[in-house]
């Protein structure tokens, strides 16, 4: 699930920034399994040339797990064919790529819930608990 | 001086949950070209940054700059100007005009004293006062006024920057930069005409994220952007390193993405992200799209010989003075050769 | 006005009315002074044909002296060779003269210039040390020798360092090369480095003289 970009440049040429890019993700994939360590690479810095994004994103294809995200824009997050190694795109409200990611890792952190979030979602859920109580006590002591 | 509310602040009271924040503090890292590893520090210094008062100095400019900055992706511009600052003056964007604009931005002024910032686009012309105005008062007021207060000056475009097309050859406004009136505050370049939208918002991002100005090069522009050169990070480097050139603009090399050297790109001498960060949201960039580049974020851009002269190209002067040298050698020549057969005959003579 | 516009502009324009004014002058006033009359019979034609053959066959040494003078010709050849490859077969200066020829011609990958570059300067620096420790050459080389080989080796010096950068804007490194070789024009037609255009007039002199007179040439 991705969102191509409308303009296809006519000349695919190929700068060779995919293979060192490919071995970069190897050996971080060592870093995940040897030491627990994860990394994150920013797409955005790389110089590809035209047609070279489109070749990496299809060398690493669709794994198990695909999740959206809607949080100031959408996001979008799946594991790849290669498990450990997360495409991570991040859409603003109009639809634009702000952000795009390749995460080594268990599970990108975004994904987690973030304690500020269940913080204020408890306290929510509890307010809506407790005004629901005396309505739900008057019905049973109709 | 009033209290200014955190982004933070901004953020929660509008609901913005904290993965949303987490996907906002990730875009502004990759806007500064910042490492991925540098994003929990940037959540912090977001979370605690107060928002900055904008007041936006449009004076001898063709508007392009806001344009550039409309298409911004990474913010939007609408949320840059509602979460990220409070753009309280600004020509084109703003609802008021006339007396009410201008009241707006004093108060704007006095209310954030020393700590506001000015971003200005177009050049300032010394000619004539009269060249360009705003609510009757000239561009030179209008700046060294506005910036008294300020905590910095970013000078937007090309034209802020070094005086662009209004200060190109034989600039008839006198039109001058921002750097060459303002001498007491910090003065930012963000060149280019227009500039790579992402890189304005970078720089503001900056400010609002680490409350200083970027890291600047000899001519003021933030290194992360203006550090390297279109050159040498060209993607069609490979070709001019193999001697394949575009000759013309429909040419088979042209078609198969040769250099465009001969056709007269400055990317060598150009200094801008182009290459790397490239336009409408990592789209493309001239060269990609088949034009060499002009140089735009360069002073003087429009006077260096022209845009489709190869970089390499001498400029000899007129025909007539290099056949006018060649008389004056040829007269010398005579002259010694008269000389020379003088002495010669002395010689044989004596002999 | 900065240093790049400076270099691009007046300094190459100056360096080319006095190029072309002083090659001008040093040819015309040699041409034209008086032939040194012939009295004997001639043994040979001659003329402009044996002008040509000279300048051909002095290119290679008299068997006499062929071994004394092998190790300093190989690092002539050098010189000269990857110098001129460096001039007219590298595209960006390819372009430079199309400016004003009109015409231009195919060029050679990047990196063989690049070591042409390197071969002409390291041969230039294995002449000066000759020059330098040899006592003999020590003795006769005057300032026209020393300058010579400076802004000779400058331009290909300056040029080989703009891809390295050493620290330096490409720009400013830009201008110092096409300052070096606008002292290179300008300074061309007064030394020995006058030899450019000179060599074919002395060797075809010589020629013309020599087997007129029936000397082996």
């Amino acid at each position: 699930m991705t969102l191509k970009d409308p303009i296809r440049s006519p000349i695919p040429f190929s700068r060779g920034n995919v293979r060192p890019l490919l071995n970069e993700i190897i050996h971080a994939l060592d870093r995940l399994l040897d030491d627990d360590e994860p990394t994150v690479i920013d797409l955005a810095s790389l110089p590809f040339a035209p047609g070279e994004l489109e070749e990496l994103e299809q060398t690493l294809g669709t794994g198990e797990l695909t999740a959206e995200l809607d949080a100031l824009g959408k996001s979008f997050i799946r594991e790849t064919e290669y498990p450990g190694v997360w495409w991570v795109e991040h859409h603003n409200t109009g639809g634009e790529v702000v952000g795009r990611y390749i995460e080594i890792t268990r599970s990108p952190e975004i994904l987690m819930s973030q304690d500020a979030d269940v913080g204020a979602g408890r306290a929510r859920l509890r307010d809506s608990f407790e005004n629901s109580g005396p309505e739900l006590n008057k019905e049973a002591g109709k | 001086m009033k209290t200014i509310p955190t982004l933070g602040d901004i953020l929660q009271a509008q609901g913005v949950s904290r993965r949303g924040f987490m996907k906002y503090c990730a875009a502004t890292a990759s806007l500064l070209a910042l490492p991925p590893a540098m994003v929990p520090r940037i959540a912090q210094a977001l979370e605690q940054a107060r928002r900055p008062s904008v007041i936006w100095l449009s004076f001898q400019e063709c508007t392009g700059c806001t344009e550039s900055l409309t298409r911004s992706s990474s913010p939007t511009l609408e949320g840059l100007i509602f979460d990220s600052i409070s753009l309280d003056y600004h020509h084109t964007l703003q609802a008021a005009s006339g007396d009410a604009a201008e009241a707006a931005r004093h108060a704007a002024m006095e209310e954030n004293m020393g700590q506001y910032l000015v971003l200005v686009d177009g050049s300032i012309p010394m000619g004539n006062p009269g060249f360009s105005t705003i609510a009757g008062i000239s561009n030179y007021d209008m700046l060294m006024e506005t910036v008294e207060g300020a905590a910095a000056v970013v000078a937007i475009g090309s034209c802020a920057a070094f005086g662009g097309i209004p200060g190109a050859n034989p600039n008839p406004t006198g039109a001058v930069s921002v750097q060459d009136l303002v001498k007491d505050k910090p003065v930012v370049n963000v060149p280019g005409c227009p500039p790579i939208p992402m890189v304005i918002t970078a720089v503001l991002a900056q400010f609002l994220t680490f409350g200083q100005l970027p890291e600047l090069d000899i001519h003021g522009r933030p290194v992360a952007f203006f550090g390297q050169t279109i050159h040498d990070r060209c993607y069609r480097r490979p070709f001019y390193e193999q001697g394949k050139f575009a000759e013309t603009f429909d040419d088979e090399g042209a078609r198969k993405g040769w250099c465009l050297f001969k056709l007269g790109c400055k990317g060598p001498i150009t200094y801008n992200a182009c290459a790397t960060v490239k336009w409408n949201a990592g789209t493309s960039f001239p060269i990609e799209s088949g034009h060499p580049c002009l140089g735009c974020s360069e002073p003087g851009f429009w006077d260096k010989g022209g845009f489709y002269a190869p970089l390499s190209t001498g400029n000899f002067g007129s025909g007539g003075k290099l056949a006018g040298a060649a008389v004056a050698g040829v007269a010398l020549g005579a002259a010694a050769a008269v000389a020379g057969r003088r002495r010669q005959a002395k010689y044989t003579k004596e002999a | 006005m900065d240093l790049l516009d400076f270099a691009r502009g007046p300094a190459l324009q100056v360096a080319a009315y006095i190029l072309v004014a002083g090659v001008l002058w040093r040819l015309v006033g040699i041409l034209m002074l008086k032939e040194k009359p012939e009295f004997s019979e001639p043994r040979k034609p001659g003329g402009f044909m044996a002008a040509l053959k000279v300048i051909y066959t002095r290119s290679f040494t008299a068997a006499p002296f062929k071994r004394a003078t092998l190790y300093p010709k190989m690092l002539a050849y050098v010189l000269h060779i990857g110098f001129f490859a460096v001039i007219f077969l590298f595209v960006p200066h390819i372009v430079f003269f199309e400016g004003f020829l009109g015409f231009d011609w195919p060029g050679l990958p990047n990196n063989v210039i690049y070591l042409s570059g390197v071969a002409a300067v390291v041969a230039g620096l294995a002449l000066l040390v000759r020059r330098l420790t040899d006592p003999v050459l020590r003795l006769i080389s005057n300032f026209d020798d020393y300058f010579s080989w400076f802004v000779t080796i400058l331009p290909i010096l300056t040029g080989l360092i703009m891809p390295v950068r050493m620290g330096v804007r490409y720009e400013t490194l830009l201008a110092i090369h096409i300052l070096s070789v606008a002292v290179l024009m300008i300074w061309l037609p007064f030394g020995k480095l006058g030899h450019t255009f000179l060599v074919f007039v002395t060797r075809g002199t010589t020629g013309m003289v020599f087997e007129r007179r029936g000397a082996k040439t």
